[in-house]
């Protein structure tokens, strides 16, 4: 035996003489906040820069400026008018702010009580509850409606055929029902995300200091969860009051401005009213979006600095346990149950009346124009999905990366998408893209929405698909590019690789996985989505979501579930598909929080 | 004797309070993770018994049990078998809440929704005390710690050596009985915390506040420590005042980790009845060393010198050949105040730090050297373990 020499190992790099100088050079690379890569743009940049903001234009400056133009003439200026002097204008503000109130509220609360049994409970069924109450968010419109007109309406199979009541589900009651259960996942993700990020040992300094569990919620989690819960509310607020869908069919009596405007304009043929009406809807969406980016910002704060350590000690009470996990697994199995009967209903004649299985709703959708709707929505949303994240990504790209002035602009313009309700967009739509636009005597923008319009309307169909999409990848693309330190893509063309195969080889593979998940829910939005459509699609290029829409105002239900199961599957099947690409399991991330 | 009292007592500067100070005994404590394959021993059956007031760093390598323990202490882990007893009172009953305990967080786990002030006079608010009481406490420690100019900051607006203090602040506020710290200066530069130990440990002796403080860092160990213990796969390898740790180490594994060390295969054992000392013959020499108990009973005992218990001078006798205590140089480094060498002798290398160099004796690359130390300080040490 000889000399043992153990010596720690961090001790023996001191031994390394040469090796001085090299890591302080290292380290000024790093800077973060450094940006070489931001001055002054090169030409294709430049050209990347002019296209997008082009393309932006297009897709969205253009039908909201046009929205205003519209809702400024007569018919237009008197619905603004009947805000301050017509009660029946006013009741319909008054029932969407209530609407949209509500929901927030109720959807917030359960939204939360989810993400209280994820992150603070220990119980069985924990990960069957989280992907149950991410349904909703690839639900088909009407599925809920319909179905739970069904199960719970005057005629509906448990509330007559079991309990015998026969409430009265149209209007408000249902309404409220619907639209909490379809949105409060997005409050629920909301602040399930914010509760995972807590440091585990705030909780536990607090209880050092002497304070009991329940008041180291109340003081504070709870203080610290509030931004959370303040933009959850506003999220579904403006979710709930531009929703179309279900306003449309378990509305009854009860207007809301989104289908006073589908009135106006569907009804009494009064573009301009209903473009006004539409005014009024967007202004709470951009305030909302705004502030809710005041929030996120806000939210940074929580995390101090420091290593999060220790961990949540799970609530023990088995009596506090129930209470609290009693409206969780009841919405969970409200969902599941809409989710039989979906797909129940489509194979029966009429679902509670006459139970005897039948193929004939299968037959009436996979025949003429409903398999048609099926493979255009299809191939619609495959074609808008890949070009919404190319462009969001180049979107992301410009703003992180290249430009300086004006980012938080351009991040604005490229998330209107988004932001601007469904409907206002739709409207936007219809009446910028029906008809030729014309500088002078010279066309400029062929007509590509509406009976007559080139590639049967399909175009204006890809338009929108896309500037409802490109946020995610937007999003997902800013929070990835973020986080690669500028240094990485240094590194790569300092080893002699230009800056599109650097943006090929090193940064798309590092922001692949985020970016595919966007896409995947950006896809399964695209396929459900109703409001935008319904304004601009033309008997050329039938869209499912429009013809459930029809099929259930004819009170062919069956066909409705019929539609909605095929819609589900589809949505699955693109799902699944995306999902091998992404290594293991998708990452459910769906709200890409707005930041 | 009632919070106000205690509390004034220190203000007015006085000495440590040893009457007032806590004794903490750990006892068979031991704690497991997980069932059948992913069982883990985070912590295995260890004994300690905490001196009132004293300072007490648990010192290891990552994933030893250090933040184990004092999680356990804290009640934040409920332990799977043993005690903790506080003043002879079974604390293992108790939630977090209940234990007259504070804590300093790795992370600080400042409440980012309160002010500096509001974080420091939390626990006293929680403790029902009056508000005028309140005012007081808080502005005394907040002066003591030199924040009273960030009373009103947000936490995300203080540096990190100041979140630091304010956390420190925190948890002495209320005058718990036991202080706890996991890692709390790991976040923190190097002179920071260098600055930090002397300021937690000045306080800590002015309360007298019986204290844990874990650390996977020597220096810190040794710089703030009554007494360190060592740990080592759950289990407790040594326990001693610092230079014992250092000097005069158990085994091999704990010479290692609380510095650096060479290692020689010594030839010939045994005993010096009358001194106490040990006779041994290594590198061509017999000396006479002070020894570990166990270092005689051990199959292969080894000699830890410490590098900077090793003089080196350029060789005399003009040797060309390794052997004895002629070496060659295989790498210098100079630091100013230290020169570090690396040494090739005849059975290995061997690691020398000669402080306080002079210009013409530093022994360049490749050249021949003579080392030497002192039989007094070097320690026999059993191999094994
Ligand atoms: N909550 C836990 N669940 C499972 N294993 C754990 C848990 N906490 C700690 N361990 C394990 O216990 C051992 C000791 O961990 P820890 O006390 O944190 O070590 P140290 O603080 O010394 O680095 C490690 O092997 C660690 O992986
Ligand atoms: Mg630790």
């Amino acid at each position: 035996m000889g000399f043992l020499n153990l010596q720690n190992s961090h001790r023996e790099e001191k031994l390394n003489v040469i090796d001085v100088t090299v890591p302080r050079v290292v380290k000024k690379l790093r800077n973060p906040m450094r940006s070489s890569s931001k001055v002054r743009l090169d030409r294709v940049t430049r050209f990347v820069l002019w296209f997008t903001l082009a393309l932006l234009a297009m897709l969205i400056i253009f039908p909201l400026g046009n929205i205003l133009v519209t809702a400024s003439r007569e018919s237009g200026r008197e619905v603004f008018a009947a805000l301050f002097s017509s009660s029946v204008t006013q009741q319909i503000v008054k029932n969407t702010i209530l609407l949209g109130v509500t929901v927030g509220l109720l959807g917030t609360s359960i939204g939360f009580l989810f993400a209280y049994a994820q992150t603070r409970l220990e119980f069985r069924g924990k990960r069957i509850l989280h992907i149950i109450s991410l349904v909703p968010l690839i639900s088909p419109p009407f599925a809920f409606a319909t179905a739970i007109i069904i199960l719970f309406g005057r005629s509906g199979i448990i509330t007559r055929d079991l309990l015998g009541l026969s409430p009265i589900l149209y209007g408000f009651p249902g309404l409220v029902i619907v639209l909490t259960t379809s949105f409060f996942p997005v409050a629920y993700m909301n602040i399930l995300g914010m509760m995972r990020s807590l440091d585990p040992s705030l909780d536990e300094a607090a209880s050092i200091l002497g304070a009991s569990k329940f008041r180291v919620f109340v003081k504070v989690t709870l203080p610290m969860l509030i931004p959370g819960i303040a933009s959850s509310f506003l999220l579904l607020f403006v979710e709930s009051i531009a929703d179309l869908a279900n306003p449309l069919v378990i509305g009854g009596d009860f207007t809301v401005l989104s289908s006073r405007a589908y009135i106006a304009i569907n009804g009494d043929y009064d573009v301009a009213a209903g473009a006004a009406y539409s005014v009024v809807l967007l202004i709470p969406g951009l305030l909302v979006f705004l502030l809710q980016r005041y929030w996120a910002q806000r939210r940074n704060i929580v995390s101090v600095t420091g290593k999060p350590s220790g961990r949540i000690s799970p609530v023990e009470s088995k009596s506090a346990k129930i209470a609290l996990l009693a409206v969780p697994f009841t919405v969970s199995f409200l969902i599941v149950l809409v989710y039989i009967t979906v797909i129940v209903g489509g194979f029966v004649k009429v679902l509670g009346v006459n139970n005897t299985l039948t193929m004939e709703h299968y037959s009436y959708v996979f025949s003429g124009i409903g398999n048609e709707a099926i493979f255009k929505t299809t191939l619609l949303a495959l074609i808008a999905t890949p070009l919404a994240g190319i462009f969001g990504m180049i979107l992301a790209w410009l703003i992180v990366r290249k430009i300086r002035r004006g980012r938080q602009a351009m991040d604005f313009l490229g998330m209107l998408g988004i932001a601007v309700p469904g409907t206002v967009l739709g409207i936007g739509y219809a009446v910028t893209f029906n008809h030729t636009t014309k500088l002078g005597n010279f066309g400029i923008v062929p007509q590509l929405a509406g009976g007559g319009a080139i590639f049967g309307g399909a175009l204006a169909i890809i338009m929108v698909y896309t500037i409802r999409s490109s946020p995610a990848g937007q999003r997902s693309g800013i929070a990835a590019l973020q986080q690669i330190d500028p240094a990485i893509d240094e590194a790569a063309s300092s080893l002699g690789a230009s800056g599109v195969v650097t943006f090929r080889k090193i940064t798309l593979p590092l922001i692949r996985g985020a970016l595919l998940t966007g896409l995947m829910f950006a896809f399964a939005r695209s396929m459900t989505t109703l409001s935008p459509i319904i304004f601009i699609t033309t008997p050329d290029t039938p869209i499912m979501t429009s013809r459930i829409l029809s099929e259930v105002d004819g009170g062919r239900f069956g066909n409705a579930f019929a539609f909605s199961s095929i819609l589900i599957v589809l949505v699955l099947i693109a799902l699944g598909v995306i999902n091998l690409f992404v290594k293991g399991r998708p990452t459910l991330s769906l709200t890409t929080p707005i930041d | 004797m009632s919070k106000t009292s205690q509390y004034s007592a220190a203000s007015n500067g006085s000495s440590t309070e040893e009457s007032e100070s806590s004794r903490l005994e750990l006892i068979n404590l031991s704690k497991e993770f997980g069932q059948g394959s992913e069982r883990v021993i985070a912590v295995d059956n260890i004994n300690l018994s905490i001196h009132p007031g004293e300072f007490l760093t648990l010192l290891g390598p990552s994933g030893c049990g250090k933040t184990t323990t004092l999680r356990m202490i804290a009640g934040f882990e409920r332990p799977s078998s043993g005690e903790i007893l506080l003043d002879d009172q079974d604390m293992s009953k108790l939630t977090p809440d209940r234990r007259p305990m504070g804590m300093v967080f790795q992370s600080y786990a400042l409440f980012p929704h309160m002010s500096v002030y509001e974080n420091v006079a939390f626990g006293l608010k929680i403790k029902k005390l009056p508000a005028k009481q309140i005012e007081q406490e808080v502005g005394f420690v907040l002066a003591t710690m030199s924040l009273q100019f960030l009373a009103n900051r947000a936490p995300h607006q203080l540096s990190g050596g100041q979140q630091q203090r304010v956390a420190l602040a925190r948890a002495m506020v209320t005058r718990p009985k036991v202080l706890l710290f996991d890692e709390p200066l790991s976040n923190l530069d190097a002179k920071l915390r260098a600055q930090m130990r002397i300021e937690i440990r000045q306080l800590q002796q002015r309360l007298g506040i019986t204290s844990i403080f874990v650390t996977h860092d020597q220096d810190e160990a040794m710089s703030i420590s009554d007494r360190i213990v060592v740990m080592r796969n759950a289990q407790i390898e040594q326990v001693g005042a610092p230079a014992e740790i250092y000097l005069h180490p158990k085994g091999i594994f704990v010479a290692d980790f609380v510095g650096r060390s060479n290692f020689l295969a010594v030839d010939k054992v045994h005993a010096k009845k009358k001194s106490g000392k040990v006779a041994i013959r290594v590198l061509g020499k017999d000396l006479e060393v002070e020894a570990h108990e166990s270092a005689l009973q051990a199959s292969a005992p080894v000699l830890l010198i410490r590098p900077e218990s090793i003089r080196v001078s350029k060789s005399k006798s003009e040797a060309t050949t390794i052997s004895g205590t002629d070496g060659r140089v295989l790498n210098v480094v100079f630091y100013g105040e230290h020169v570090e060498y690396s040494i090739e002798t005849e059975k290995g290398n061997l690691v020398a730090v000669v402080s306080d160099p002079k210009y013409d004796e530093i022994v360049p690359i490749g050249q021949m050297a003579e080392f030497s130390f002192d039989q007094e300080r070097a320690w026999l040490l059993p191999a094994d373990a």
